[in-house]
């Protein structure tokens, strides 16, 4: 105990002097939590041009325009012809084009079949499929007001109009995520693959420190040579940086579901609990790789190609039983895509501890790891001896680049 | 950088361009992070990002019917339903908690409510009202089960309101005529599969060799900015010149790789010329290059810049917009993101190259890169002047 109290003491000492590891503490998470929450702090997309091109210039045409008008997430503006409309699109300045074709009203009352054009930017997917179902609810809806008012002039009982146009009408309800809003939908997995890099990042620089220090004995007997209490060092950053991180993945949690108070079905404590299970995950990632790589540029360069793309493996974005079956065995290796489970049952599914449990279980593959770290840090340990030259070095050229930055 | 040590040693007169790329070369090459970051990160890249998307669009979505109607047109229905491809119906149940249960273990991810008496109420000329319900939590999956069912319901009832119709006497010619009296046709442009590699793969490439070009120029500038070395006997100007062309040299292929090759492997469509894109990517690497090496000149230790490039990269691939749309970021991110050379390259060459704009609408984003260009050159030359000025104090 007084071991593990002197190494922690030891990380401490460590951390004060690292300002890189400093800022990836403090102010690189909250600037990074803040910032790529207020890029996505619409929430629901409002008022996305689109180019109308009317050539009918009938009072049909007019009201069309005025239904698409009132839909909030269409912002209707008017072009005179069809090639400025489309050359506003491909500059990503309107992202859809609804073109009234010429003689539009006097076809439909003449009982021929009029075609209203509407072409949507696909290249800006999300975009693309939203105003697509838009235009073509707001048009429909417009369209049926006409319908109806020729079902009327042909005597048919205004009771009996609405059933005529829709006998079957349809009432769909998004489940959970209530309103469609992209904060509850986006900004937690993307936060949380902000986290997942962070702890990766302290991990990985406080263990390659170790690499870097010259293999003297301290003045409070404490050996700085890497093979020398191992283990007790690993126990000493984790149990300094463990409560760091987690107070990061609370501030998340916190700004989301109580400052925001986005909808939240499950408590708290059990999303906390998922935060601590996936950060032990991360942490025996980062373990594994730096006993085998032992060479602090190859452990962050390596780590980095592992970590970076955990976003696209979540299955938020893309459905995870979509995957190709590779992607979804890579998928197994991040802990944030186990964590993100948990997440969504929690937060959507209003989860109990139970399943958060059985969903947890899923780990096992990471607990397997430990026995294997073990194994290799016994073995490959040894034949890393401390690189003494680079020790000076490195030390003033923290030093000094704290100084220079 | 012992190479370089050695090289100049033999040679003490200053190095011409062409031998200074060529050590710059040699640098970049005999380094193995950065060799391992260019060479390895660009082609694992290739594969691992687009790997979970190459299924491109989710169909066949678990659904689960609670039909409380059990009549021929209900079941009808859940057929029509089932035939769409988004949607695959894989049972019924009683009540909707039920089905509920059903979405939360995920064991499906859209239910559909068939109300009591629905054939009964259609027949009588009463409307009917059928509920869809999707889990929000996955828009994809959401948008998915919803159009399907949509479709499917529009199918149903446009069926009832036919067999009306002829019953009443009309003619089935007009009686079809009336029941669509006006043609909607909605159709993609660009990427017209609405698959998701010709979605993401243009935009994320773009920023992979930004970032690994970043990565390469910041790794090999921190680490010999404490050391003498051949980048003290050349001018800045000429040591600027020289780094940003040998990694030119290399870029010319990784681009050529992903914008050539990658982008026809993963169907992204493609609509400009290959001079015209060409082009457009000498300005961005150019820039790209330039940023590098200014940015370099504020690290001293090798293992800094890819950590900083891999906590920026998420927030630059969501402030380029093609993801979320720029409409609706707020003012200030769109502004201070000008000055990364990734934002305007990408929404640029999504432009040209995937939407077909004209070169003439891109032209002030062509600038803004050579613009972009200029200021980090000289930017990088102070750096490195700064930077030969600390090392001689320091000796």
């Amino acid at each position: 105990m007084a071991l593990l109290t002197a190494l922690v003491r030891r990380e401490l000492r460590a951390l004060w002097h690292d300002p890189w590891q400093l800022a990836l503490i403090s102010y690189i998470p909250l600037l990074g939590i803040l910032c790529l929450w207020w890029l996505f702090s619409a929430g629901l997309p409002r008022q996305l041009p689109v180019a109308i091109v009317d050539q009918d210039h009938s009072q049909l045409s007019r009201m069309l325009t005025r239904q698409l008008k009132a839909n909030p997430v269409t912002d209707p503006q008017s072009f005179t012809d069809l090639s400025s409309a489309i050359s506003a699109m491909q500059q990503a300045k309107v992202y859809a084009i609804v073109v009234f074709p010429y003689d539009m009203k006097k076809d439909l009352l003449t009982g021929h079949k009029p075609t209203i054009d509407v072409r949507y930017n696909s290249q800006f997917l999300l975009v693309g499929k939203l105003l697509s179902s838009q235009i073509q609810l707001s048009l429909g809806d417009g369209l049926q007001q006409v319908a109806g008012l020729k079902q009327l002039a042909n005597g048919t009982p205004k009771s009996q109009v609405a059933v005529n146009l829709s006998p079957v009408k349809s009432q769909t309800t998004a489940l959970f995520n209530r309103n469609n809003n992209y904060i509850g939908f986006l900004v937690p997995p993307v936060l949380i693959a902000l986290w997942q890099l962070l702890s990766m990042l302290v991990m990985a620089n406080s263990l390659n420190r170790e690499l870097h220090l010259a293999p003297t004995t301290h003045a409070d007997g404490m050996s700085n040579l890497l093979t020398e209490h191992f283990w007790p060092k690993v126990w000493a950053k984790m149990v300094l940086f463990t409560p760091i991180l987690m107070l990061q993945g609370g501030f998340i949690l916190a700004w989301l579901y109580l400052y925001l108070a986005l909808p939240m079905a499950g408590s708290l404590a059990l999303l906390l609990l998922a935060q601590l299970v996936m950060l032990l995950a991360v942490w025996s990632l980062v373990l594994l790789i730096f006993v085998v790589m032992r060479d602090s540029a190859r452990v962050i360069s390596f780590c980095t190609a592992l970590f970076a793309p955990a976003f696209a493996f979540m299955g938020i974005t893309f459905p995870t039983h979509e995957m190709p079956q590779l992607a979804q065995w890579w998928r197994l290796i991040m802990p944030s895509s186990h964590y993100i489970e948990s997440h969504v049952s929690i937060v959507s599914y209003g989860a109990t501890w139970p399943s958060v449990a059985s969903q947890i279980t899923s780990y096992w593959g990471f607990i397997c790891l430990i026995p294997l770290i073990y194994f290799l840090s016994r073995k490959l340990l040894p034949t890393t001896v401390n690189t003494n030259a680079a020790v000076t070095v490195y030390d003033s050229d923290a030093a000094i680049s704290a100084k220079g930055q | 950088m012992n190479l370089s040590n050695s090289e100049h040693a033999n040679t003490p007169r200053q190095l011409s361009l062409w031998r200074l790329i060529l050590t710059e070369f040699k640098a970049i090459i005999s380094d193995k992070a950065i060799a391992v970051t260019l060479f390895g990160g660009v082609l694992f890249y290739s594969v691992l990002y687009p790997l979970p998307y190459l299924n491109q669009v989710p169909t066949e979505q678990q659904l689960i019917v609670v039909d409380l109607d059990h009549s021929s047109l209900s079941r009808q229905l859940i057929r029509h339903a089932d035939a769409s491809a988004k949607i695959q119906v894989i049972g019924q149940v009683g009540s909707i908690t039920e089905a509920k249960r059903f979405i939360e273990t995920r064991k499906a991810h859209g239910l559909l409510v068939i109300p009591e008496g629905f054939r009964r109420d259609l027949l009588l000329g009463k409307g009917v009202t059928l509920s869809y319900g999707g889990d929000a939590s996955y828009f994809l999956i959401y948008s998915a089960v919803v159009e399907g069912l949509v479709s499917a319901g529009m199918d149903a009832g446009k069926q009832v309101q036919l067999i009306g119709m002829l019953a009443q006497g009309q003619n089935p010619k007009q009686a079809q005529e009336s029941l669509n009296s006006l043609h909607l046709n909605s159709v993609p442009a660009f990427n017209q599969s609405l698959g998701y590699t010709p979605y993401v793969v243009p935009g994320l490439f773009l920023l992979i060799l930004h970032q690994t070009l970043l990565i390469g120029t910041g790794i090999l500038g921190a680490g010999q900015w404490r050391h003498k070395g051949y980048w003290q006997q050349v001018s800045p100007v000429q040591l600027v010149c020289g780094r940003i062309l040998a990694f030119m040299l290399i870029y010319i292929f990784f681009t050529s790789f992903y914008v050539g090759y990658c982008y026809h492997w993963y169907n992204v469509s493609i609509q400009a010329s290959l001079g015209l894109v060409a082009l457009w990517l000498l300005p961005f690497l150019l820039a790209t290059a330039a940023v590098g090496v200014a940015m370099s000149t504020l690290f001293t230790r090798r293992d800094l810049p890819t950590q900083v490039l891999l906590l920026i990269s998420m927030p630059i691939l969501f402030v380029s917009g093609f993801v979320w749309p720029i409409a609706l970021i707020p003012e200030p991110l769109v502004l201070g993101s000008q000055f990364i050379p990734a934002v305007p390259a990408i929404m640029g060459m999504l432009e040209l190259n995937q939407m077909g704009a004209s070169w003439a609408s891109v032209i002030p984003k062509w600038l803004q890169l050579w613009g972009l260009f200029a200021v980090f050159f000289g930017l990088a030359m102070l750096g490195i002047k700064r930077r030969v000025r600390l090392l001689a104090e320091a000796n």
